[in-house]
């Protein structure tokens, strides 16, 4: 029963076939896991997203493969692993170790294989004489844009009726630029909160714990709670206008695009602007409504960057502003510089 | 343009479009598509507009009677959004745009000078008014020769288009923009979905950009014949014209490597597709509508068989009005050619003109109407 086919399957765990067998002969009830060896599959899983945290990219030996249950069964569990952690950075280093690996192995594929792979991630190719695939142009200009080295360049590629030739390096290489989307995406997919088992929560925090031992010193990507807080600079202007100070028209705008990014309603926002010194309903009414995209064009006036709040004086930082540039990002990354303790 | 000339233009307008409504049809589906019109001479487009039925969309094109109709490269799930985010793209045409302007220079006597502010004016390209110095309103009329050079053009773009890009002649439809221009709309299912990225990808492509020159120079200095590259695409062209052009390889082997440098850069010019970037890229372009009339020239964006590129004759079949006679104040106008006949040159004279010659000079701004 464990054919060829078996074996590309847990080599290559993203594959449709994976989780076709996996739903064909695994029951997924919870105790029958623990008969297939679930908890062999969660370590597994932990060791798959550490290897693509440590060394980025997961590696597959040929024991792995032979426990192949185990393998199959340990991709799906890491991906939940990597969505609980609702981290962006080790979203992208799993996913970019995950379409590593699988780059590494392909390279010793046969073209039959090779070709098989990237007909099922939606990247087919066909194979020509001379030891060349070619791909649909469509197909190239979506993987191949990311890649910033002139020989990627369509210009400077072999293209004839509507495909693109290469070598079979570079045809892996494009079959990881969309093994590495599939998997990211996939990480993106949220987790039902209640379904998940404690072993799970647990193996989440000892990736998190290796994660931290990498990242110290390093600013940390981490958002920090979804924050409601003003930023320093527009809460500085919104205590002097509530204290009766003439605001420049800047700052009124600053202030007004705030409010409306806050989805406050134009009348709270104009009864708050009703405190200035030369405060006149019909005038405010117009461009606040304006600024929120009701009049004129449409269009919708964003808050300004930092970059613009300090060219115009009005820049005062807290330790929340790190690393953002944007006021509306204010307090969704973490202090960079306390140490952490594993 | 003074009013009697605008009632005159929509008068001719609305004859053209009962006559032939039917002829225009917009992509399909035609309710994922955005609608922008020019309604009013000298005023902003009006966009954003969206019809349920081709129905709709000729009662409202009768009923306005537009100078001019655009409609969206690009279907979308909700196209009248006023907010371009919001209209959530679904995919777009590729969109080719080659302007005349750019791939060949208009010449002195196809284009007139005006002076707004001495009411002067004369024949030529002047920038500045002779007698009072003020910036002077440039007149460019259609000319057949520019216009040659982009069907040239535009047959270049069309050949890289199947041989390369692998294009079948059915998804592509080639217009005659009604002015100075040629447009070439690819629907083809698979390319519906190229990003941004990847057009910008094409664009270069097409415009020879980011060239790998090394490699062809080394092929190209160590004399390896056509035969023995295993080139494909654009590189080719540029391989085999290059070796066209010295006549041998012994020739390229024996020449400085900057002669054979500045030769590549030639032939790279000679063999690009001057096509309008911007027009490419933008996938939410609004293209103007097939069968419609330009009102920079009143002649109508004509779809050209592929088969009869060669020999199309935009001035004569581009033409949208009949011949009824016309009297016309002509303010100044180079000789011109349209509807396979010659007229002017004209100054300061009221003329009688074929209904067909008098939109274009009142459309090129040149003359006013003066009752029939």
């Amino acid at each position: 029963m464990m054919s060829e086919n078996v074996l590309r399957a847990a080599r290559y765990p993203f594959l449709p076939e994976t989780r076709e067998f996996i739903s064909r002969n695994i029951d997924l009830s919870l105790e029958s896991l623990e008969k297939t060896g679930s908890e062999a599959a969660l370590k597994r899983a932990v060791e798959r997203v550490k290897n693509a945290l440590i060394f980025k990219e997961v590696k597959v030996t040929a024991l792995d493969e032979l426990n192949y249950v185990r393998e199959m069964l340990s991709f799906p569990i890491a991906i939940i692993l990597v969505s609980m952690i609702m981290n962006e950075y080790v979203r992208r280093m799993y996913a970019l170790g995950e379409s590593r690996g699988a780059y590494r192995r392909m390279l010793n594929e046969s073209d039959e294989t090779l070709l098989y792979i990237g007909e099922k991630m939606g990247v087919g190719g066909v194979l020509d004489d001379e030891n060349t695939i070619r791909v649909k142009i469509p197909t190239y200009l979506k993987l191949a844009y990311s890649f910033h080295a002139p020989h990627w360049k369509l210009v400077n590629r072999a293209v004839n009726n509507g495909y693109v030739s290469m070598g079979k390096t570079e045809y892996a290489r494009l079959i990881q630029v969309e093994v590495n989307n599939y998997v990211y995406e996939k990480t993106l997919e949220p987790v039902p909160a209640g379904a998940v088992p404690d072993s799970f929560r647990r193996a989440a925090d000892e990736i998190v714990g290796v994660w931290s031992r990498l990242e110290t010193g390093k600013a940390s990507r981490v958002p920090l709670r979804e924050r409601e807080d003003t930023p320093p600079c527009i809460g500085r202007i919104i205590r002097r206008m509530e204290n009766g100070e003439n605001a420049s028209h800047f700052e009124r705008l600053v202030v007004a695009t705030f409010m409306i990014a806050r989805s406050r309603n134009i009348d709270e926002i104009i009864e708050f602007f009703s405190k200035q010194p030369d405060y006149k309903y019909s005038v405010t009414k117009y461009q606040v409504e304006h600024l929120a995209g009701i009049r004129g064009g449409g269009k919708k006036y964003s808050v300004p960057s930092c970059r613009t709040m300090l060219t115009n004086g009005l820049c005062y930082p807290d330790e929340y502003c790190k690393g953002i540039k944007h006021p509306l990002r204010y307090g969704e990354k973490n202090v960079a510089d306390e140490p952490r303790v594993p | 343009m003074l009013q009697t000339s605008l009632e005159f233009l929509k008068r001719e307008f609305f004859k053209y479009y009962y006559e032939n409504i039917s002829r225009l049809v917009p992509p399909e589906p035609i309710r994922s598509r955005e609608f922008g019109f020019f309604l009013e001479k000298g005023k902003g487009m009006f966009r954003h507009k969206c019809f349920n039925s081709l129905r709709d969309f000729h009662e409202f094109i009768l009923n306005e009677i537009p100078l001019d109709i655009y409609v969206s490269a690009a279907n979308y799930e909700d196209p009248c959004n006023r907010d371009m985010s919001e209209k959530k793209l679904v995919n777009a045409e590729l969109f080719f745009d080659i302007d005349a302007e750019s791939v060949a220079a208009v010449s002195e006597e196809e284009s007139a000078w005006i002076c707004q502010k001495c009411n002067q004016y004369g024949i030529g390209l002047r920038d500045g008014c002779p007698s009072c110095g003020a910036p002077t309103e440039l007149v460019r009329l259609v000319s057949e020769k520019q216009l040659n050079v982009a069907l040239r053009e535009t047959e270049k773009l069309i050949h890289v288009l199947r041989e390369d890009f692998g294009i079948a002649p059915e998804n592509m439809r080639v217009f005659y923009s009604g002015n100075r221009g040629y447009h070439v709309h690819v629907n083809q299912e698979d390319f519906l979905n190229v990003t941004g990225e990847g057009r910008r990808e094409i664009i270069d492509y097409l415009l020879i950009q980011g060239l790998d020159e090394k490699e062809l120079l080394n092929f190209l200095k160590r004399g390896v014949s056509i035969g023995g590259v295993s080139l494909k695409g654009v590189k080719r062209r540029v391989y085999m014209r290059v070796l066209e052009k010295a006549g041998s390889v012994e020739k390229l082997k024996t020449s400085k490597r900057e002669t054979v440098l500045k030769m590549l850069e030639g032939i790279v010019e000679e063999l690009k597709v001057r096509i309008d970037p911007v027009v490419t890229i933008d996938m939410h372009r609004l293209m103007r509508m097939p069968e419609s009339i330009n009102s920079s020239s009143g002649m109508v964006k004509r779809r050209i068989r592929l088969e009869d590129l060669p020999s199309f004759k935009p001035l004569e079949e581009a033409i949208a009005f009949g011949d009824e006679e016309t009297c016309l104040k002509v303010k100044i106008a180079p000789r011109f050619r349209l509807g396979g006949r010659t007229f002017g040159p004209f100054k300061d004279e009221e003329v009688e003109l074929p209904a067909y010659a008098a939109v274009y000079i009142v459309c090129k701004g040149l003359g006013e109407y003066a009752g029939r």
